[in-house]
């Protein structure tokens, strides 16, 4: 039993009188790469908003391999080694696609370094671009890039930050199937280098390839947590993803 | 203290007709519009050019108010709807240039020196022991007027209702089949009035002269920040927390605070005090007095 | 007329100081300082300061230094949670404080009359020589500013800069302190800005509270503007662009024969013209910001 990195404990957020996160309870094994689920507006961002401080959650506490979190800025929590990427990515419109994975590595990048002149190392960032095919758009300002291919360089700029858990929002959603290919064996590499995984997906066959634990979310409320295989049989799942009255237990999840 | 009162009562009412239109701008273009200091001073001055070719004071208001509007309008079509594209900080700055300008105008064409209304000069009026002049009183009626105005046209009228719509939600109310280009104009035009209104409150009761929009300018954002940026109704109450305090700061004695006979602010720092609001709000409370920060991913 | 020009130069190179100063904090890092001028005043009420009570210039220098971290520590501690149009309002609001301050404590700032007869900074006998020199000081400032400000923009920290400018939520998400980043930057950036504040009063000789208006902060805005938001070049052709063409203005006046509400109304429309008229149609400036230019 490997050891727990990432540890939520009955957390609650609301907005307004909407309860979108209602005692979810979830617990992280490290090294492993654990897939979350559920219907849209389940709650699955605002999840990953409030693990990853962005939100501020009304009640329950996150821990981080043993201490407690939750009452950090978002960036220091990412500094603490749990990094996100967002849904819907983001990009400066005034910084070239290499400059935006250059700044995700902040080593030596603080302002004493900029004075002594220290050199960065370019080399990783080189093969990050080559591997996610965005080598030909490199020099292009960020935000002037397709939608899928940001979705990529987000992703990019998560692993170029070394994390050692990564937070994933639907990282493959208006992704090409042959780069979603790139992308789970990308994932693959880094888990196998250590990087815990917590992937928000809807595509089923992106997470039976790649997580070995799937938990869903519906409503707010956990109300899975088993092998991907499991699922289909899963009366809870079945009943959340197409209601009350089905009997026959077809999981084909909407993308 | 009711010397104090009227005091605080006059202060507001220079200062609210301004931040109403700030924050009435706000609401639907998103910045801080400087313009409108100035606005507060071509006002008066325009005002007082049609008094000099004959019209009555009234009619002079009313004219130089609606040519303000139209301004407001106009500046916004060209300028700050473009500007704005590039951000808010951006629309402010080109806001604040837009005010220079004004200012230009009138350095050359009005020139430095300050100037008054042609009132006949009569004995001030007693208002429950304290002198007020005639002035004074039609200052603060024109500036009650506005409000109820406003007020009725905000909550009472379809216009008003399609407004604070639009405020809310553009994009929910373009759907719902309301011009928000048109209630965007209606608000920029009204915006206009009311500042060219607040400067003609403050000129008919002292002077005009060019420095008027600068000098209200910090006392007038921290009023319409106090009440939330925004929140046209919340302005009036920031201007009152204004005055009061800029009142207070100039009569109290501090004196017996600290153990001593008498302890004046130093009459100087007393435009200061505003500011100091304005920064401590900002510190911490920056969405105004009625609302606690809401945090959004 | 030479002197004249030597003096145009100086002004010139002093403002060029803080339109990289300010380059820096709005055109990289998105920052909208509308108090400017406070961080200049520290370094001329430094070194006014300073002479009034019997120090020399080292002390000057870092009495003035003392002051402008403070101010900038302050500025940066209201950016924490401000957006960046509240931030400028409260910059400006702050810039208004410390001039009023400068105005009233007469008995330690002399009020409105300033402070006068701060001495030059180099006494060679004769005083042209003097200026030549404190001219080269200023010029080996400006230089020295612009090389360090290259240095930082051409990192992996401006690269934080520019991130902190667009999509603040990514550069937290990647993990960067944004309040720390706001802290170095205007640390970073009010140095040279009291240092011009520094050189100034000794070169004027004079330091008062009218050096302090929101205008003179517009002013520096505008030369940023003109020259281009983002490129250290385009802040110094700004500040001496405006700087010529504000030396023009009285010659104009004298050859047209106008009256002398013209020179302060022709300063205005230089200044709100250059300012509208470049975010309107060349919003990019003379010099545009270079995208992509750090490759590590
Ligand atoms: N900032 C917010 N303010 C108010 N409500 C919000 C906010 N963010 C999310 N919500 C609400 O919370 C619920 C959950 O949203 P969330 O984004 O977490 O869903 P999700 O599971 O990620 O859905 P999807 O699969 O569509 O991305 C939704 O009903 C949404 O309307
Ligand atoms: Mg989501």
């Amino acid at each position: 039993m490997a050891e727990t990195v990432l540890d939520a404990r009955a957390l609650r957020k609301s907005f307004g009188a909407h309860l979108v996160l209602d005692d979810v309870d979830l617990a992280v094994e490290a090294g492993s790469i654990v897939g979350l689920l559920g219907p849209n507006g389940s709650g699955k961002s605002t999840l990953l908003n409030v693990l990853t401080g962005f939100l501020a959650a009304d009640g329950g506490q996150v821990s981080l391999r043993g201490s407690s979190v939750g009452a950090l800025p978002p960036s220091s929590i990412a500094r603490l080694g749990l990094v996100r990427t967002f849904q819907l990515p983001r990009m400066p419109s005034r910084m070239s696609v290499r400059e935006v994975l250059l700044a995700a590595n902040r080593a030596q990048g603080g302002l004493f370094d900029a004075l002594v002149g220290r050199p960065t190392d370019t080399a990783r960032t080189d093969d990050l671009l080559e591997q996610l095919k965005l080598a030909p758009v490199a020099d292009q300002p960020a935000s002037a890039i397709s939608g899928g291919q940001k979705k990529l360089l987000s992703i990019a700029a998560a692993l170029a930050n070394r994390p050692s858990v990564l937070c994933l929002d639907e990282p493959t959603a208006g992704v090409h199937p042959s780069l979603r290919e790139h992308i789970v064996a990308m994932l693959k590499r880094a888990n196998a280098g250590g990087v815990t995984l917590l992937i928000v997906e809807h595509d089923m066959g992106f997470v039976r390839n790649l997580c070995r634990r799937c938990v869903v979310l519906d409503r707010g409320k956990l109300i899975a947590d088993c092998p991907p295989r499991e699922l289909t049989e899963h009366p809870r799942v079945v009943e959340a993803y197409l209601g009350r009255k089905v009997a026959r237990p077809v999981v084909e999840v909407p993308a | 203290m009711i010397p104090i009162i009227i005091d605080i009562v006059l202060r507001t009412g220079d200062i609210a007709l301004a931040a109403v239109a700030l924050s009435a701008g706000y609401s639907l273009v998103k910045f801080p519009n400087i313009a409108l200091m100035q606005y507060a001073t071509v006002g008066p001055f325009l005002a007082y050019l049609f008094a000099s070719w004959g019209a009555p004071l009234v009619a002079a208001a009313l004219a130089a108010c609606i040519a303000v509007g139209l301004i407001a309008v106009l500046l916004n079509i060209t300028v700050f709807d473009r500007l704005l594209k590039s951000g808010s900080a951006i629309a402010m700055i080109g806001s604040l240039a837009a005010g220079m300008l004004f200012t230009a105008a009138l350095l050359v064409t009005a020139g430095p020196d300050s100037r008054h209304f042609d009132f006949p000069v009569e004995a001030p009026l007693n208002v429950f022991g304290s002198p007020v002049t005639g002035p004074q009183l039609l200052a603060v009626a024109i500036s009650l007027a506005a409000f109820v105005l406003l007020a009725a046209l905000l909550f009472l009228t379809d216009i008003g209702r399609c407004m604070r719509a639009t405020a809310t939600n553009p994009d929910l109310a373009r759907a719902t089949g309301i011009d928000a280009r048109l209630v965007v104009r209606v608000i920029i035009f009204l915006s206009g009035v009311l500042a060219a209104l607040g400067g003609i409150g403050i000129a008919v009761k002292g002077e005009l002269n060019i420095l008027m929009g600068q000098d209200l300018m910090l006392p007038v954002f921290a009023a319409a920040i106090l009440g939330g940026l925004g929140n046209p109704m919340g302005a009036i109450f920031g201007a009152l927390v204004i005055a009061t305090a800029e009142t207070l700061a100039a009569t109290l004695n501090f004196g017996p605070l600290i153990g001593k006979a008498f302890l004046f602010i130093p009459a100087n720092y007393i435009t200061a005090a505003s500011f100091l609001i304005l920064v401590l709000a900002l510190l911490f409370r920056p969405h105004g007095l009625f609302v606690n920060e809401v945090k959004r991913v | 007329m030479s002197e004249f020009a030597l003096h145009v130069a100086t002004i010139a190179a002093l403002y060029a100081m803080l339109a990289l100063s300010l380059n820096l904090q709005a055109g990289f890092a998105g920052l909208i300082n509308f108090g400017q001028i406070a961080l200049f005043g520290c370094g001329t009420y430094g070194a006014a300061l300073a002479f009034s009570h019997a120090l020399g210039p080292l002390a000057g220098f870092a009495l003035g230094l003392v002051l402008v971290v403070l101010v900038a520590l302050l500025f940066a501690r209201l950016g924490r949670n401000l957006g960046a149009d509240y931030w400028g309002i409260a910059t400006l609001s702050i810039g208004e404080i410390l001039r009023t301050i400068a105005t009233n404590e007469i008995d330690i700032t002399g009020g409105a009359q300033g402070i006068g007869g701060i001495p030059a900074l180099f006494d060679t006998g004769s005083p042209l020589s003097g200026r030549l020199i404190l001219f080269a000081v200023v010029l080996a400032a400006l230089i020295a500013t612009w090389f360090a400000f290259r240095r930082l923009t051409q990192s992996k920290f401006g690269l934080s800069l520019r991130l902190l400018r667009e999509e603040p939520q990514l550069a937290a998400a990647f993990g960067y302190d944004l309040d720390g980043l706001r802290r170095r930057i205007m640390l970073a950036a009010a140095l040279p800005a009291a240092l011009s504040g520094f050189l100034f009063a000794h070169y004027l000789t004079f330091v008062g509270p009218d050096q302090l208006f929101a205008s003179e902060t517009f002013v520096i805005w505008t030369m940023v503007v003109v020259g281009g938001l983002g490129s250290h070049a385009g802040a110094v052709i700004g500040a001496i662009v405006v700087q010529c063409l504000f030396a023009l203005v009285p010659f104009a006046k004298d050859a047209f024969g106008l009256p002398s509400e013209f020179v302060a109304a022709m300063r205005l429309v230089l200044i709100g013209g250059g300012l509208i008229g470049f975010l309107l149609l060349r919003p990019q400036g003379l010099i545009p910001e270079r995208i992509g230019g750090v490759r590590g």
